[in-house]
């Protein structure tokens, strides 16, 4: 029996091999809790994109030291110390003298403290734990820091407009992406690397607001735009998108009591907060640039009301209505166009007219024009910024078109107006990345997802054995070829993108500027600190008091890192004053003196590339000297002046003798010319930074005057003598004469 | 009696106590000795005036000895003096030296070295005595161009201003170039390549003075530390750390009309009258060295790593030219094992006062502080030589909660010959090394807390119906999840047991051992209904998917218990054929299955 039986059981474990596997039923411990999976990967995720965007923007710090970048950055900086130093208030109160000799700079009364707040409250909660870090390494990691935040509130935005997988991608691309990192280097202590961070959370907030119409996501908006607006110009985007969004859904009759308590919130709330910052004061509701807002505000509880009368009034009543809010609404813009031709409401401002027309700056306003971040984007530089985000964006912004709703309408219009915006200057590319890494993760979420879902629904199928496929599926359905090919072509876009980025931002976004290095042929690396080795021999061998003239480009690096009294800096608020600077450089050097000593100017400091090839210094940027000076002082500069006779910019002996004799040009090339009102005070290592001295009227040869011309001030009584050519001889007064044969006759005495 | 003796004893002490006071205050100039040969040598050769005296002592007295002796410095060199010792000849051995006033000269500075031996009658000693002033050389002219050399003008004594009689003596200059301009032509004299030898003089009195004077040329490094804060902070955890401050100033003759660094770059010889780089020793064990100012890194800095120590060649900036200036830090750490040293809760640090800068260094102002870690105590700081003590002030840093205390020492006029160890005692009770690892352990403890806290509970004003009942059916649905968790466990124990009675054909023990089975799945059914009962009020939808799981659970209860009889009633007995049993239990087998797919898809969606 035995035998028989094992072959029994034999038999059976054969007929049922997947017995247990298939009859197993589940149980519920061996699964893993979705919900908590999903927040480990995002937290994970977010984690990661925030530590690899802080390490990619380190290549400054690694490569160079702990170190403020650039020019405005030193500003940020000097402001930074001197609110850590002296206190909050004091800040707010602060007159610097050192800048814009004579006139002086209230500072707090000019600059976005948001910046300033942000590090010194970090400095300062650090330090009362005991931990103390120095401002400077505060101010130089604040933009790596922040840009881990931008990344999460990209990934807040971007998950309540589509899906949360789409966020993070999102959060990954405007970790490491170009456009963003080119301002938010370790080390660039700037206004935008917080800005953008301030404005997605500002956008979040505000789609949050839009989809629940709750009061209190609304004043968060307001609060996060305060923010916004304590730190970067760039906040009238939000209050003219903003008001954009609101009017784009009342036309797309997508009004909603949502809607109206979100925006009447924001608006008032919004309002009064950024009339706070002294900076602003009463400009929201006295130019043009806000107009927009406030106009959407009435419109919204225009709307408001007729839908809420509609309810209450008949037809007949509603047509008589309508035509007294026809009439109302005539009157409220005619007033506003009465008030802006009286001056009460300002019109737009240079760079805001810069905006929609392109040549407006060249022609009106060359200081605008001579700055580089203001020229017209590039396609190339499109590529550069954004690499494969740019071609993928237009997808994103195709499925949200296609699946419109109320907060989907908001990032179309953000996207369109940032695309056109970052056409049109450079520097607003800025604005574009944010909204860019938005769409391309939606287009890489959505492809993705396509392509991944469809394999596991197909394995689900398999497992199941079921065959109720239906024919239109099956011809949607790519082939397995297909989708790996798509799954790895999207990957390996990705691959290149990030290391297009890494590649991008070591060798074009982290150079401090202010130090250079140049590699020799063997792969070895030289330091030129000559900028520093300037700045700091100024700062320890100049009268404290000493007021020194550079063109206004390093004005700001000057004042901080010299410590020293300048005329102008990049702070160009007074066109005149830097017109006469760039009249006293494209001037002779006698013209030259006499604007110096009314200016009280002790030290001239030029940017001298000529001895090593350095392509940014004075000699380049001359022509702009000499248009910003023509445009204040057309009688004495003349653009045509410094040209050859066939229209060339030659700065060679056959240039034109404007140029070779102008002061910026003698003091750039001296030693190889003569100086006669000035004298060297110091040169750097590598002839990068050249100072000199003004000397006083009395240190200098004054101009000599033949002799003939000469008149010398004599006091009438004194003694002259009577020597002439023709009476050689000497003689003696009071002689005695004598008589031969007798005594010496005596005078009675 | 007794008290009377102690009174006199009493007094005794304290009339010597006032003799000896009295005797310090109004040191005589003792006649019999005398200065038997003296050679002054004043080397010239750097920044700072050095003076080796050799002295021979001769004892003129019949029958005393003498154990001390006194000397005395022109009063004009009494503030640029800036390092004074005595030295036993031939042995070298240091004298001790202390200064004091004589009645009879108020004005003149003295000094009372006591010999180690007295000298007999008679007898001679030889002592050499240096010392060595700072700023006594002005450059003369005041102002140089860049191409000129720097010429300096030093005005001396060309005798001893000794208090005692000389027999002899003769005075040696030393100069670093021969390019001399004038000298005082005081016979006997000679020249001789950069040397200038006066003398022999024979039988000079007391305080004796011919003045000196020498123009000459010298190049050397005329560069001034107007001050230096030398920070040091002291980790028990290995590291000791060393910053040091540094003012620098170029005090040799000051720059005249511009500079030119077309010249500068061009003529080697313009180079002279400047600054460019000076040599500082750091510690052999120095590491992580930094250079640096208030605008950041210096990167013109190289260090030679030597066998006794680390060469660091600083640049500035920019060369140093006569009267310009410049700033600088230089930081480094080294191992605490070789400057601090404890026996149980006791700590002794030895380390340098001041540390070298450049050769011939002169620092004019020092301030030294030395930061203790936390919780140090009973501190005492014996110093090499007299520096005033700042009050004591209170440091923090990362960590600290109750400030580390900070001693501070200032001095002024220092010179090489001052770099000496100083001593610094405290008690530090070691259990405090455990404070910052539990703080921070502590703080991390506290912040996990707060999450938790924040996490488990609602702080919401405002009652969320909807997704509290949500979040109440995801509970109950955990729970039920539970406990099917258990069924499935009691079905895969049945599913073993009918195997092993398949194999054994054992029915009274499978039996008994089922019994318990039922009776667990029987009790966790019933929590099951239970619960869903209580959901039937919160979500019908959930109500109804339970029922339903239910349902199929019942279903498939009824599988195994015809799985069962199958088994029991005609495998054991053997009343059935293979064929059959076979067919039998496929039938109720795919059954299951089918019947765990639905349930699965339950669960799944009960999740």
């Amino acid at each position: 029996m035995l035998p028989n039986k094992t072959s029994v059981i034999n038999t059976r474990k054969d007929m049922f091999p997947d017995k247990k596997s298939t009859s197993k039923q589940m149980k519920t411990s061996t699964l893993t809790n979705a919900a908590g999976l999903n927040s480990l990967i995002t937290f994970t995720v977010l984690l990661l994109a925030w530590i690899s965007g802080f390490a990619s923007r380190l290549f400054a710090v690694i490569r160079f030291e702990s170190i403020i970048h650039e020019f405005d950055p030193w500003f940020n900086y000097r402001a930074t110390a001197y609110m850590v130093q002296h206190g909050f208030y004091n800040f707010l109160n602060w007159f610097d003298e050192r800048a814009w000799y004579p006139l002086g700079r209230i500072v707090g009364g000019t600059v976005y403290p948001g910046l300033m707040i942000t590090s010194g409250s970090i400095h300062y909660i650090l330090h009362s734990l005991n931990i103390p870090v120095h401002i400077r390494d505060i101010c130089v990691f604040l933009a790596p820091i922040f840009s881990g935040l931008t990344a999460i509130s990209t990934y807040l935005l971007t998950k309540e407009i589509w899906s949360a997988g789409a966020g993070l991608f999102a959060a990954c691309f405007i970790a490491i992406v170009p456009g963003y990192i080119s301002r938010s280097v370790a080390g660039s202590y700037d206004n935008e690397g917080i800005a953008i961070f301030a404005l997605q959370i500002t956008y979040y907030l505000w789609v949050k607001s839009v989809k629940t119409g709750s009061i209190f996501w609304a004043s968060m908006t307001a609060l996060s735009y305060f923010y916004m607006v304590s730190a970067w110009g760039g906040y009238v985007f939000i209050i003219n998108l903003i008001p954009l969004h609101v009017f784009a859904l009342l036309i797309m009759n997508r009004f909603s009591n949502r809607l109206f308590t979100s925006y009447t919130t924001f608006y008032i709330l919004g309002l009064l907060l950024s009339m706070q910052i002294p900076f602003v004061g009463f400009q929201p509701i006295r130019t043009s640039e806000h107009m927009a807002a406030g106009g959407v505000f009435g419109l919204l509880i225009f709307v408001a009301t007729l839908r809420h009368l509609r309810t209450v009034l008949t037809k007949s009543e509603m047509k008589y209505f309508g035509g007294v809010v026809a009439v109302i609404a005539a009157i409220l813009l005619l007033i506003l166009i009465c008030l802006t031709y009286a001056g009460i409401v300002a019109p737009w401002s240079g760079r805001f007219y810069s905006l929609w027309d392109t040549g407006y700056a060249k022609i009106h306003i060359p200081i605008i024009a001579s700055v580089s971040e203001h020229q017209p984007t590039t396609w190339f530089s499109f590529f550069f910024d954004l690499h494969i985000l740019v071609t993928t964006f237009p997808v994103g912004l195709w499925y949200c078109i296609k699946r419109i709703n109320d907060e989907r309408v908001f990032v179309i219009l953000y996207a369109i107006s940032a695309v056109y915006f970052a056409g049109v200057m450079v520097r607003l590319m800025l604005t574009l990345t944010p909204v860019v890494c938005m769409l391309a993760g939606i287009a890489f979420s959505d492809l993705l997802e396509l392509f991944f879902k469809e394999e596991d629904s197909e394995r689900d199928r398999s497992n199941n054995g079921s065959e109720e496929e239906s024919e239109e599926e099956r011809e949607r359905s790519p082939g397995v070829n297909l989708r790996n090919g798509v799954v790895i072509g999207a990957f390996v876009l990705m691959m290149m993108f990030t290391l297009h980025c890494t590649w991008i931002t070591s060798n074009a976004y982290s150079s401090p500027s202010i130090v250079l290095a140049s590699y020799s042929n063997d792969g070895g690396r030289a330091i030129l600190d000559d900028f520093r080795e300037a700045y700091y021999w100024l700062a320890q061998n100049t009268p404290i008091d000493a007021r020194i003239m550079s063109w206004w480009d390093y004005g700001y690096q000057i004042a901080g890192m010299a410590n020293r009294t300048t005329l102008v800096d990049n702070n160009t608020w007074n066109n005149s004053h830097i017109a006469l600077v760039g009249k006293a450089m494209s001037s002779n050097e006698s013209a030259a003196y006499e604007i110096m000593t009314s200016l009280d100017v002790d030290y001239v400091l030029v940017i001298f590339g000529g001895m090593i090839g350095y392509s940014g210094d004075d000699v380049n940027k001359f022509l702009w000297m000499v248009r910003i000076a023509e445009g204040e002082h057309p009688q004495d500069i003349r653009e045509s002046d410094y040209f050859t006779e066939r229209g060339e910019f030659r700065v060679d002996s056959e240039g034109s003798p404007t140029l070779l004799n102008s002061l910026m040009y003698k003091l750039s090339y001296y030693r190889f010319g003569e100086l006669t009102y000035l004298e060297e005070a110091y040169t750097t290592e590598h002839w990068l930074v050249r100072i000199y001295r003004v000397k006083k009227p009395n240190e200098f040869n004054r101009p000599s005057i033949p002799i003939s011309k000469r008149i010398v001030a004599r006091n009438a009584n004194s003694y002259v003598s009577k020597k002439t050519p023709r009476r050689k001889k000497g003689y003696i007064k009071g002689r005695p004469t004598i008589i031969k044969g007798q005594k010496p006759q005596r005078k009675p005495t | 009696m007794i008290n009377r003796n102690i009174i006199l004893l009493l007094c005794n002490v304290v009339l010597h106590g006032v003799y000896v006071q009295l005797f310090a205050a109004a040191n005589i100039i003792d006649l019999d000795l005398n200065f038997k040969n003296v050679e002054k040598h004043i080397d010239l050769q750097s920044q700072l005036t050095k003076i080796t005296t050799r002295l021979i002592l001769e004892n003129g007295s019949k029958d005393r000895h003498i154990s001390n002796f006194l000397f005395s410095l022109e009063p004009e060199q009494k503030n640029s003096l800036s390092y004074i010792a005595a030295y036993r000849e031939p042995v070298r051995v240091e004298l001790k030296l202390t200064e004091v006033k004589v009645n009879v000269y108020p004005d003149e500075t003295f000094y009372e070295i006591e010999l180690k031996d007295p000298l007999s009658p008679g007898r001679t000693m030889s002592v050499e005595i240096e010392w060595i002033l700072t700023h006594e050389l002005i450059p003369h002219p005041k102002e140089i161009t860049q191409k000129e050399k720097q010429l300096v003008k030093y005005i001396g004594n060309i005798y001893l201003y000794a208090p005692y009689t000389i027999t002899k003596q003769t005075t040696t200059v030393s100069l670093p170039s021969r390019n001399i301009e004038t000298y005082t032509k005081f016979k006997p004299v000679s020249q001789s390549d950069a040397f200038i030898t006066y003398g022999p003089y024979e039988k000079l009195p007391p305080f004796s003075y011919e003045e000196l004077n020498i123009h000459f040329e010298n190049n050397n490094k005329f560069l001034t530390v107007t001050r230096l804060e030398r920070n040091i902070e002291i980790s028990h955890w290995g590291n000791i750390a060393v910053e040091e401050h540094i003012d620098l100033l170029h005090t040799g003759a000051l720059l005249k009309g511009s500079f030119s660094r077309y010249e500068f770059a061009r003529e080697p010889k313009s180079w002279e009258a400047s600054i460019q780089s000076f040599d500082t020793i750091l510690p052999a064990a120095a590491s992580d060295i930094y250079y640096r100012d208030e605008i950041g890194n210096i990167s013109t800095s190289h260090t030679r790593i030597k066998k006794d120590s680390v060469e660091l060649n600083l640049r500035p900036r920019f060369p140093l030219f006569g009267g310009w200036k410049t700033k600088y830090i230089v930081g480094y750490n080294v191992p605490s094992y070789e400057y601090l040293f404890h026996s149980g809760d006791l700590y002794t640090l030895e380390m340098r006062l001041l540390d070298h800068v450049f050769d011939d260094m002169v620092v004019d102002e020092l301030v030294v502080k030395i930061i203790l870690p936390e919780g140090s105590k009973n501190i005492e700081l014996s110093l090499p030589y007299s520096a005033t003590r700042l009050p004591d002030s209170l440091h923090y840093t990362y960590l600290d909660t109750t400030g580390r205390p900070v001693i501070s020492v200032t001095k002024k006029n220092l010179i090489e010959n001052h770099i000496q160890n100083f001593k610094l005692k405290y008690t530090f009770p070691r259990i405090l090394m455990l404070q910052e690892p539990l703080l921070v352990a502590a703080a991390l403890y506290l912040l996990f807390l707060l999450v938790i806290t924040y996490v488990r509970l609602d702080f919401s004003i405002d009652k969320d119906e909807v997704s509290e009942s949500k979040l109440r059916i995801a509970g109950q649905c955990e729970k039920i999840l539970a406990a099917q968790d258990r069924r499935v466990t009691s079905y895969n124990e049945l599913d073993d047991q009918l195997a092993y009675l398949k194999a054994n054909k054992d029915a009274n023990t499978f039996l008994s051992v089922v019994k318990g089975i039922n009776q667990e799945y029987k009790s966790t059914t019933n929590s099951i209904t239970e619960i869903a009962q209580r959901l039937k009020g919160e979500s019908g939808d959930v109500y109804d998917r339970i029922q339903e799981l239910q349902k199929y659970d019942r279903t498939l209860k009824e599988l195994y218990n015809q799985q069962q009889a199958l088994y029991v009633d005609k495998l054991v007995p053997g009343k059935i054929g293979r064929q059959q049993f076979v067919e039998a239990e496929a039938a109720i087998t795919k059954k299951k299955e089918e019947c765990v797919e639905k349930i699965n898809s339950i669960i799944k969606s009960l999740q």
